[in-house]
């Protein structure tokens, strides 16, 4: 059977992050047709943001890149950036999904040349860096940005700076009517794989994450830390540029927790561990606090949490904070109760790092279609349906288990197809 | 450490509000977010601990337990829903009992089970007292004007002491001196075992007039001034719930007396001593004023909790909610008796002013073992938090 698209049997992936690709990639090598639909700009998701992976602490073009490479050899899967699904109807083996494309304004004719971008005069708050720093209104959205092609946000552009982006393309790349498109495909399975986004600190009320530059997100660090982050590689205070001499980890900072996330979102405690190797490489005398209720490093994790907790500079406190009082000199005290000691704890220090955990991605915007979720919002997958999750849209995970689950979901994806 | 957990101890925390104990994974969220607790002494996650393993011996001596306003702070930020401001309300609800004396009253009060015979006890009392005194016959509308409730039992001619007199001083003295006994062998008993728990030498012990100038007397201003409630976050409007009702029971306390003096001594040689007071009298006032702020504070007190218990924030008990039904009956059936002496009606005002007796009673008879028994408990334990930091505990030169 041949439909409009010229395939039979596709697959859609929902989310180009890692869980995307490898299950894109995993399918499609096996002889099955993929769509492969991101929301963003760019595909790599949250692993593109990371400095580095735990434990063996090797930068994410490591893993993305070769992924890339095999995106580009392979005719089977097609790829669509800034793309949401908007509607799904029909059945397991023909499900008729519409998708809805965004406008980029900027079209195939790109070189990533960069001209754009110098000759832009607007700025707009840099996503990618959590908005520490600023970006042009044309930009790209990271370094290592794939598809390599640039984006124009187009209702930050005033109008000298729309004339003079339009006039510095020398390949008629710029094009700022551009709209939203749309188009319906019918695939066997879809795979949903949206990942997640970090929690919003803002709703943990009493760890003060909005009145103090001295509290940042884990994942904030990961970007200072990162070669190509607002910082150049800098861990320093927001606000004020200090280098930290002390920093407290807040574990937990809404995982495990009824009033936010009732779930432990796994890898806060590496990522923990992971930031105190970013932080000894550029400060070796700064003092360490980790604050945690119980030390999650499973399996072959544990050997990397065995090294960290002998750094002679660092001391691990088990209670968790449950107060932080920004102070006027831009500092913060972080307070808890030491449960080993039964006394309360209240330490200054320069920097407090919450280690926000992972709200699955559909909980945070609203999935676009009815899906089978649990409380938390994680998609059960189901071989039957042939809706099926993958990586962090199925449960809290590191990379290597996401990756798991998207080889996982590609296979049930195949058998779905086959069977129809 | 060897824990032996006492099971019963565990099994009565349960039914007493405790039931969400064994939620608590020891994070210490609850002792951060307490505005009571301290830097040295911080609580309740301990006794979430304790709790949950039934180490009661632990809990009954611990001055924590009495400190907590159960303000539901800790409560409100739990990430577990443990519920740790209920667990300390369960443990003080045991505690009370444990403390309590005698020991089968205290358990009677304890429980709903115990209602009935609760009521019973007083009722039959004050029933069996008012038939023997032959009191019970309907005055005429003239002398229940100019008597009230004065000849509720009746009327001899024995100059030296007035017949209701006699009978009441009988019952309600009888109960409030079974009270104070309670009360001091429950005081005393929780006193030894903080000591015991806090290892402090006996060998350095303040005189009287120094534990009450420097120790007893500071609490009991603290406590007045409700600075504690204060700290709350979580249920403000207690801090005036509360307040109202303490100062209703001040006043009334000051009217009690009032009228003990005015019946049992000034009556004697002045007889108009024994009629009802009239309205525009200052002590008058002052009962009257007292009795609308006792409904007040008790109504805003009992709106909290259904509201909080609507909400899922609190367990209902009955530990709770006992204290809130007998202060309500007795300020609503003392003042619908004054009401009804008022209007005339002879019969029904007879009737109401039976219950009053009956809860005035049980108010003061059960006061060691219901949650009114935080009056004296609490205010021991924030006696010792004194205590135990002045230098008849600790040494001054350590440190």
């Amino acid at each position: 059977m041949t439909d409009e698209q010229g395939t039979s049997g596709a697959i859609l992936v929902v989310g180009g992050g890692i869980s995307g690709l490898t299950a894109a990639l995993e399918a499609a090598e096996v002889g099955n047709d993929v769509f492969l639909v991101e929301k963003n700009a760019y595909f790599g998701g949250r692993v593109a943001q990371l400095n580095q992976y735990f434990p063996k602490l090797c930068p994410p073009s490591c893993g993305l890149e070769i992924n890339f490479k095999r995106i580009k050899d392979n005719r089977r899967i097609r790829t669509y950036t800034m793309t949401s699904v908007t509607a799904v109807s029909g059945g397991p083996g023909n499900y008729e999904v519409t998708l809805e494309t965004a406008p980029r304004y900027v079209n195939s004719n790109c070189t990533a040349c960069g001209d754009c971008a110098d000759a832009c005069t607007d700025e707009i708050d840099n996503d990618f860096n959590f908005g520490m720093n600023k970006s042009k209104a044309a930009y790209l959205p990271h370094e290592m940005a794939f598809p390599r092609r640039y984006v124009i946000n187009k209702d930050a552009l005033s109008d000298e700076g729309a004339a003079a982006v339009k006039a510095s393309c020398k390949y008629g790349a710029v094009d700022l009517d551009m709209g939203t498109d749309s188009k319906t495909i019918t695939v066997a399975s879809i795979i949903w794989a949206t990942g997640w986004t970090p929690y919003d600190p803002t709703k943990m009320d009493n760890l003060k994450y909005n009145e103090s530059d001295a509290i940042v997100t884990n994942m904030m660090i990961e970007r200072m830390a990162a070669p190509g982050g607002p910082t150049d590689g800098a861990i320093l205070r927001p606000g004020d540029n200090k280098e930290p001499e002390s920093f407290a980890f807040v574990q937990c900072a809404g995982s495990r927790d009824e009033n936010h996330l009732e779930f432990c979102s796994y890898i806060c405690c590496m990522a923990t561990f992971k930031q105190m190797t970013y932080i000894r490489e550029r400060y070796p005398e700064a003092k360490i606090y980790v604050f945690y209720i119980d030390l999650r490093t499973p399996g072959k994790y544990e050997k990397f949490r065995e090294k960290l907790m002998k750094d002679e500079h660092s001391t691990f406190i088990k209670g968790k904070v449950a107060e932080i009082i920004p102070e006027s000199d831009g500092s913060v005290t972080v307070v808890a109760e030491n449960a080993m000691t039964g006394e309360k704890i209240k330490q200054n220090v320069d920097l407090a790092v919450l280690a926000t955990g992972m709200q699955p991605s559909l909980n945070v915007d609203g999935a676009p279609v009815p899906l089978d979720t649990d409380p938390s919002g994680f998609v059960n997958s189901n071989p039957e349906t042939g809706i099926l999750s993958a990586g962090c849209a199925c449960r809290a995970a590191d990379v290597v288990t996401s990756n798991q689950s998207a080889t996982a979901a590609a296979l049930k994806a195949i058998q779905v197809s086959r069977r129809s | 450490m060897n824990v032996q957990p006492d099971l019963d101890f565990i099994r009565y925390l349960k039914t007493a509000g405790g039931d969400t104990m064994k939620k608590c994974y020891q994070c210490a969220t609850c002792s951060v977010m307490c505005p009571l607790s301290t830097d040295e002494n911080p609580f309740p996650r301990q006794e979430m601990i304790w709790s949950g393993w039934g180490m009661k011996d632990k809990l009954i001596g611990d001055p924590n337990v009495f400190l907590c306003h159960q303000c539901g702070d800790c409560t409100a930020y739990c990430p577990r829903g443990a519920k740790p401001g209920d667990v300390l309300g369960a443990v003080r609800a045991y505690a009370y009992t444990a403390l309590g004396w005698p020991t089968g009253l205290a358990k009677l009060a304890s429980t709903a089970k115990g209602l009935p015979m609760l009521i019973a006890i007083p009722s039959v009392i004050i029933f069996v007292l008012w038939a023997i005194s032959g009191g019970m016959v309907i005055p005429t509308s003239e002398d229940f004007a100019k008597y009230g409730y004065q000849r509720f039992f009746g009327y001899w001619d024995f100059h030296w002491l007035a017949k209701n007199v006699a009978f009441i001083d009988f019952f309600m003295l009888g109960a409030v001196g079974l009270a104070v006994v309670g009360s001091y062998k429950g005081v005393t008993n929780l006193w030894k075992q903080m000591c015991k728990r806090e290892g402090v030498n006996p060998d350095f012990k303040p005189s009287l007039v120094q534990l009450a100038r420097d120790f007893v007397w500071p609490s009991i201003i603290e406590i007045v001034q409700h600075n504690r409630f204060r700290e709350c976050g979580t249920n403000r409007n207690r801090e005036i719930g509360h307040k109202a009702l303490m100062w209703s029971f001040i006043g009334l306390f000051i009217v009690t007396l009032w009228s003990m003096f005015a019946n049992d001594v000034l009556g004697l040689w002045i007889p108009s001593f024994h009629g009802p007071m009239t309205i525009w009298n200052p002590v008058k006032i002052l009962a009257n004023v007292s009795a609308i702020a006792m409904i007040v504070g008790c109504g805003i007190l009992w709106m909290n909790r259904s509201k909080s218990e609507a909400e899922g924030n609190i367990t209902p008990t009955f530990y709770d909610w006992f204290l809130i039904w007998e202060i309500m009956a007795v300020a609503v059936t003392g003042i619908l008796a004054q009401y009804l002496r008022w209007a005339g009606l002879i019969t029904p005002g007879y009737i109401i002013y039976y219950f009053h007796l009956v809860t005035v009673m049980m108010l003061f008879m059960y006061m060691p073992y219901t949650k009114f028994a935080h009056l004296i408990y609490r205010t021991t334990a924030m006696t010792f938090e004194r205590y135990r930091d002045s230098s008849f505990v600790k040494n001054p030169l350590d440190k």
